[in-house]
């Protein structure tokens, strides 16, 4: 039988903005075409194999719990998660999840907290937040979200966007762009959660895990008018269209 | 002299806007503040007042103290419309004042929103605090929940001779224990009452980090938490609720320990996070003064508030209105819906600031519980509001069938159809869905607004 495992990497300290969200729409897009789905929460304090799972998603969380976050990313988890990435695992991370794959993050008093690093990216924290509904253009059509962040974050040269932003902020509010793209990594700054307004970028995700495992993804198409009127609704509300 | 034109200004635009057929205190409030910004000290002055905050829960305790108090004798003033910010507070003091400024009522129960209390604790000087509870709740005004609880020490601080209501089973509001050193008064439930929720606001000891214990569960992150790594722990609470003896739709049977005393207690809500403010309104009221006997007889005659378990007969409908505005207020609501069983179940969710602009929150409340059991499931189903589409996404990923969800966006139309309904109707809006659909069923069913 066809199926993917899911890793929820830090579920317990990254859960804010309804993440959970995707990963359930990530699991009833599978359940809905008979593709069988496995999701494995991974908390602070536990590590396992991450050669075994499929697909990873992390979230965005509080402040006061990050710096337990980063003592258990050294612990040996955080070279886990890069090397998941150079091998080509598809990752959805959101928000604070996203600036975690990056290299720092420098408060904006100055003091920089070395992250991941396993995308060429970093986050300087503003004084202003960031913050409301938003929309941006990508590979997969106009996405849209609510963003809420006071870090702005700057790709390098090897890392592309998601996408151009059309209405909002996106991941500094000056050059126009608005997450990240690397290998199978799929970052945004949107939450909402973003994947079930946008299925076009659901299915793209679970396309490319699909491809990694089986080498090839046959995704039957979905009714998806809940999904459309949602997406559209948002859409028109922020361009008038 | 200033304090006077507050007054008056505040009185007539007041006035007028009830001439226009409004209840507003925002702008009544604001012309006062901007005339007179010292207006809400100078008018506390001589008050004994209580003040509640917290993220869920406040506006049925305040009822639930005035109740009491009332009861006991006393004739308190309240900020009865729920618009707990500094303004609202301002034009309720102004209409509680003569023009020399001088207190007609001198006991006050004011419902304070949990980001401005902090400069009203400061101006009001209260004689007992209540904090409820701390969920995260409009991260987009709030911020996170440590952000909200720094807010309430700051307030506490300025509330120097305030005795201070803490719920024992919230990790978060007990924190505040050591700010308000030998004014605490514990309230809290020693009984279990359901399970944790898949998502907790705090899994984390706020003092050194590591993952609370829980000896059971009440809901959310409430119950008997203990910090295996600090060992901050529960505290035995001084007004406890120590058995649930029956839950029912009209309201809750229990056992009431007040100071080391236990009494049977009747509270005439239903459900049971209404058995917190239930403990926390016998906690204020005894920090007055009021007999615990006294206090207690007076729960089983709490009337329900503007659109919280709001009851409206229409025809062979139901209808029981429930404000919803974030997850673990919905989750309550949730539970208590499918304790109901066969409902007809309207959501009605708006983006508006008094909402939350960010609708998210949608994702993290359990809807799921609604479809669990598919007997048991809401028959009919209607979706409203400014964000109905993504209202009816979230049921659709709980399991409800799309194409058996309604979308119906005007006030009228959704009245005239809940008007159609028979049996039990659950209607769930968010703050500015509640106050236009609450105006027209009140307006259907003869009630007053809240002003008259």
């Amino acid at each position: 039988m066809t199926e993917l495992n899911i890793c929820h990497l830090y579920p317990d300290v990254l859960n804010l903005y309804g993440d959970r969200g995707n990963v359930l729409t990530l699991k009833k897009r599978l359940e809905w075409r008979g593709i069988g789905c496995a999701v494995t929460e991974l908390p602070i304090g536990e590590r396992a194999p991450l050669g075994k799972f499929d697909l990873f998603f992390i979230g965005g969380g509080q402040d006061f719990e990050q710096g337990l976050l980063l003592e258990d990313l050294r612990s040996g988890k955080g070279a886990d998660i890069s090397a998941a990435v150079n091998d080509g695992a598809p990752f959805l991370c959101v928000c604070g999840g996203y600036q975690l794959m990056g290299r720092y993050y420098e408060t904006h008093t100055g003091e920089k907290l070395p992250f991941l690093g396993a995308l060429d990216l970093y986050t300087v924290g503003g004084e202003e937040r960031l913050i409301g509904n938003f929309a941006f253009e990508t590979e997969f059509g106009p996405v849209v979200g609510f963003e809420n962040h006071s870090g702005r974050t700057y790709l390098g040269e090897g890392v592309q966007p998601l996408g151009r932003v059309i209405r909002g902020y996106g991941n500094n509010g000056s050059d126009g762009t608005e997450g990240a793209r690397y290998l199978n990594v799929f970052c945004t700054y949107s939450h909402g959660p973003v994947l079930p307004k946008n299925p076009a970028l659901a299915d793209g995700i679970l396309a490319a895990a699909l491809e990694r495992k089986y080498g090839r993804a046959e995704l039957v198409p979905l009714s998806d008018m809940s999904e459309r009127e949602a997406h559209d609704s948002v859409l028109k509300a922020l361009t008038g269209e | 002299m200033r304090l006077f034109l507050a007054i008056l200004l505040c009185k007539l635009s007041r006035a007028l806007l009830r001439l226009l057929g409004r209840g507003g205190t925002a702008l009544p409030g604001t012309l006062a503040l901007r005339l007179c910004p010292d207006a809400v000290s100078r008018l506390a002055k001589g008050i004994r007042c209580v003040m509640v905050t917290g993220t869920n829960g406040k506006t049925t305790t305040c009822r639930m103290i005035e109740k009491l108090l009332r009861e006991a004798g006393y004739d308190p003033m309240a900020n009865r419309s729920g618009s707990n910010l500094e303004r609202g507070i301002a034009a309720d003091l102004c209409a509680n004042a003569a023009l020399t400024g001088r207190p007609k009522k001198r006991w006050a129960v004011i419902e304070c929103d949990e980001a401005a209390f902090k400069r009203v604790c400061g101006e009001v000087q209260p004689a007992v605090v209540v904090v409820t509870n701390i969920f995260r709740d409009q991260l987009d005004r709030y911020g996170e929940v440590t952000h909200t609880l720094e807010g309430i020490r700051i307030g506490l601080e300025r509330a120097q001779k305030a005795v201070v209501c803490l719920n024992a089973d919230d990790s978060l509001v007990a924190s505040l224990a050591p700010d308000a050193p030998d004014r605490v008064r514990f309230y809290g439930i020693d009984a279990a009452l359901g399970e944790g929720a898949d998502v907790s606001d705090a899994p984390r000891c706020i003092v050194c980090g590591a993952e609370y214990e829980y000896e059971y569960h009440t809901f959310a992150h409430l119950g008997g938490f203990r910090c295996p790594g600090c060992g901050y722990s529960r505290t035995e609470p001084d007004v406890a609720v120590t058995a649930v003896d029956a839950l029912t739709a009209e309201g809750s049977a229990v056992e009431l320990r007040v100071d080391g005393k236990t009494y049977p207690a009747a509270v005439s809500l239903p459900a049971a996070y209404n058995l917190y403010n239930a403990a926390a309104a016998v906690a204020a009221a005894t920090a007055l003064g009021v007999e615990p006997a006294r206090a207690i007889k007076g729960l089983a005659r709490i009337e329900s508030g503007f659109g919280r378990m709001e009851r409206f007969e229409l025809g062979e409908a139901k209808i029981t209105m429930i404000l919803v505005k974030n997850p673990a207020g919905c989750d309550r609501a949730l539970e208590y819906m499918a304790s109901v069983g066969e409902v007809s179940a309207v959501f009605c969710l708006n983006d508006g600031t008094a909402d939350g602009t960010d609708v998210s929150w949608i994702w993290d409340a359990a809807f799921e519980r609604l479809f669990a059991d598919p007997a048991g499931a809401p028959h009919n189903i209607i979706v409203s509001g400014r964000r109905a589409e993504d209202m009816r996404l979230r049921l659709k990923y709980a399991g409800a069938d799309e194409n058996a969800v309604t979308v119906i966006r005007e006030v009228k139309a959704l009245a005239d159809e809940l008007a159609s309904m028979s049996g039990e109707v659950l209607v769930m809006p968010t703050y500015t869905a509640m106050l236009p659909l609450r105006a027209e069923l009140a307006g259907r069913v003869g009630r007053k607004e809240f002003w008259k």
